[in-house]
């Protein structure tokens, strides 16, 4: 499995070694490069969603909860959100992620159309979504191989508003 | 002014969410019997499972439902509830509603119908306390004729008012027309940009000057009265952390106001109160300047969002008076009785994201876990496995705290955020973490205008050592620990978001 985390699309992968119920982390690549990391272990806790996560010697207590493909962390108070992607997988979630439907809503304006060049950040769509309005933009310069809906329609959350090539 | 006690044992609360979770948990503790209402959406929620008996309200819209009167005292009759709680938003500040109750032979939780509707128009208000002597923003309206000496007229409002001032066309609108005003000798300048800016709103001839308050912070006043002309305050909230007028933490005591200030303002407040024949739990907003000075802004006829606050310094649990006083039972305190004891905070609780402009979040909350100890208190309105909509405000929940002193309240409340765990839906718990510890905050002195004019990212939360975080996510995936996934039956999640079922049906637990 790769990992990235929040909106980065910087790719991980973590190797990790089973010493008797504990996970240690032996091995992280960063975008394909081996990265720098702490000593951490992690072992399961006897409650449900509870990790005991060791990192360089000092104790911590991580609760997780997984939705769809994303893993929910909370350690040291604070909130995070992994997201797991097949090995190899397009980035579906951060890199091309200006391109689906941020709320279910509605469009509003459509500013690009199939084989169009376009700029990164150009604006390919305005969609209105809980009364704000969200503009659609390029992640990077591409054509456009479909707009997949017209002004007025109704999108669902995560839907594919417009695909684009390079 | 006096009247018999109006005795009830079973209330109604025309609400949904935290707040109707509030109102009916109060209710059991007076001792009264609860009845909520609900739409389709609303089905198992939590202030259903916190009523004695509820009511299904049919039908697809707002209009249909919570903000369906006919309905909703309907379903006061059918279950036997004397009396009415309207909760905050829907139909809490309709007089047209309150009048509805009363003719139905109900009681009604909140003021009269004439107090409603004083306050609820801002002209009418304004000139109710300008004959009252509660201070207002200096202001006159002013008529500018095609060919008379318009300049003098105007620059003798202007002496009147004061500067600095805001210019306004009456007729305006959207920022048109509208100019600021720092020295006399700018008038003549800025008159003439603003009418060129909005020719056909100056066309009518009339003019709004009005004082221009920057850098000032909202306080406001909570107000308690009884059928029997008793009236007091509970002190004051301040409420300056604001984005886009939405309030983001409130605190009382305010660290702005000294005693001199609370007690002119809380005498105020009780004079505009006194002035509308107000009865039960209000609130009067001031706009408190830099100077000291304080101008009344607008009254709430109603319980407001950050009541608890409130509640903690003064230990007056408001709901439970609010049952009082409709009951025709006096006040029972004088306002030697209030005090303040230490100072607390509530965190208002969203489910938005503030890294992509405050977005509003939806998601199943897979999990949530509130914090608990000595001084925390949390309203909430969902439950672990509710699912977040869009059908509905994203506020989740209040995190309150209590401490002896204003540095303790801001670390307990960053404390109980780092101790928040909400999992599965995007909320501002982090940009709250950043806001209580940002020394802006620490010093207290925030203005209103102070997140408007700020750039988001300033409080942004620390990266993350993704480290840790990528072998977390590879070990519980090692151990199984996918219980969202494995545990819901639900035939449709969506892959983008692990959503289950339809996006729009709301607050169904969907986790065991």
């Amino acid at each position: 499995m790769e990992w990235s985390i929040g909106e980065s699309g910087v790719r991980y992968i973590a190797k990790l070694s089973d010493s008797e119920g504990t996970l240690s982390l032996t091995e992280l690549t960063r975008d394909g490069h081996e990265a720098p990391h702490s000593e951490i272990g992690i072992t399961r806790d006897s409650q449900g969603a509870r990790l005991l996560v060791d990192i360089d010697g000092s104790a911590h207590i991580a609760h997780v909860a997984k939705v769809g493909d994303d893993w929910w962390i909370h350690i040291n108070g604070r909130i995070h959100v992994v997201h797991g992607h097949e090995p190899g997988s397009a980035d579906s979630t951060a890199g091309e992620g200006g391109l689906t439907a941020p709320m279910p809503g509605t469009i509003l304006e459509v500013h690009a159309k199939a084989g169009q060049r376009v700029r990164e950040g150009q604006t390919l769509l305005v969609m209105e979504a809980m009364k704000m309005e969200h503009r659609i933009q390029a992640p990077k310069a591409g054509e456009v191989l479909s707009v997949n809906f017209a002004e007025g329609d109704r999108v669902d959350m995560g839907a594919t508003l417009v695909e684009l090539g390079d | 002014m006096t009247s018999a006690p109006r005795p009830f044992d079973t209330v109604l609360v025309a609400n949904r969410g935290e707040i109707a979770v509030r109102v009916l948990r109060a209710a059991k503790e007076s001792g009264l019997r609860g009845v909520a209402v609900y739409s389709d959406p609303d089905e198992g929620s939590l202030h259903v499972e916190n009523a004695d008996q509820a009511v299904h309200l049919p039908g697809t819209t707002l209009a249909d439902t919570y903000l369906n009167g006919d309905a909703i005292i309907e379903a006061a009759r059918s279950t036997g509830a004397q009396a009415i709680h309207p909760g905050f938003g829907f139909l809490s500040e309709r007089a047209d509603f309150a009048n509805a109750v009363k003719s139905a032979g109900l009681i009604w939780i909140g003021p009269p119908a004439a107090a409603i509707d004083t306050m609820g128009d801002k002209i009418s208000a304004r000139r109710c306390m300008i004959e009252s002597g509660v201070p207002v923003i200096p202001g006159e309206e002013i008529s500018i004729g095609g060919d008379s000496d318009h300049l003098g007229v105007l620059a003798s409002a202007a002496a009147r008012v004061g500067y600095p001032l805001l210019l306004k066309a009456s007729a305006g609108g959207g920022g048109k027309g509208m100019r600021s005003v720092h020295e006399p000798k700018m008038l003549r300048t800025e008159y003439e940009a603003a009418a060129r800016e909005a020719t056909a709103a100056f066309g009518d001839g009339t003019v709004y000057v009005e004082r221009l308050l920057k850098g000032a912070r909202h306080v406001e006043i909570q107000v308690l009265a009884d059928s029997q002309g008793n009236c007091i305050h509970l002190n004051e909230r301040d409420c300056s952390l604001q984005r886009r007028h939405q309030k983001v933490i409130e605190e009382a005591p305010s660290p702005a106001v000294t005693p001199t200030i609370r007690e002119a303002m809380g005498e105020a407040a009780v004079q505009a109160a006194k002035a509308v024949d107000y009865e039960g739990a209000g609130t009067v907003e001031f706009l408190l300047s830099d100077r000291g000075e304080f101008f009344f802004l607008e009254m709430n006829t109603r319980l407001q969002v950050e009541h608890p606050v409130t509640e903690m310094i003064t230990g007056i649990d408001i709901v439970q008076k609010q049952f009082e006083v409709a009951a025709g039972l006096p006040l029972g305190l004088s306002q030697s009785d209030i005090g303040i004891t230490g100072h607390s905070m509530e965190a208002r609780i969203y489910a938005e994201d503030p890294s992509k402009g405050f977005l509003p979040a939806i998601g199943d909350l897979a999990m949530w876990r509130a914090p608990a100890g000595p001084g925390i208190r949390v309203d909430t309105g969902v439950r672990e496995g509710d699912a977040v909509t869009v059908d509905f405000d994203p506020m989740l929940a209040k995190l309150i705290v209590h401490a002896p002193t204003r540095t303790a309240a801001a670390r307990r409340l960053d404390n109980a955020l780092s101790d928040l765990r909400a999992l599965g839906v995007i909320t501002n718990i982090g940009f709250l973490r950043q806001m209580t510890t940002h020394p802006d905050f620490i010093s207290g002195g925030i203005t209103t205008d102070y997140l408007d004019s700020r750039d988001i990212s300033d409080f942004a939360e620390p990266d993350p050592d993704p480290a840790i975080l990528v072998a977390i996510a590879a070990a519980a995936s090692r151990f199984g620990l996918d219980r969202a996934g494995s545990g819901s039956s639900e035939s449709f999640v969506d892959e983008h978001t692990g959503h289950s079922g339809d996006p729009f049906r709301t607050l169904t637990r969907s986790f065991p």
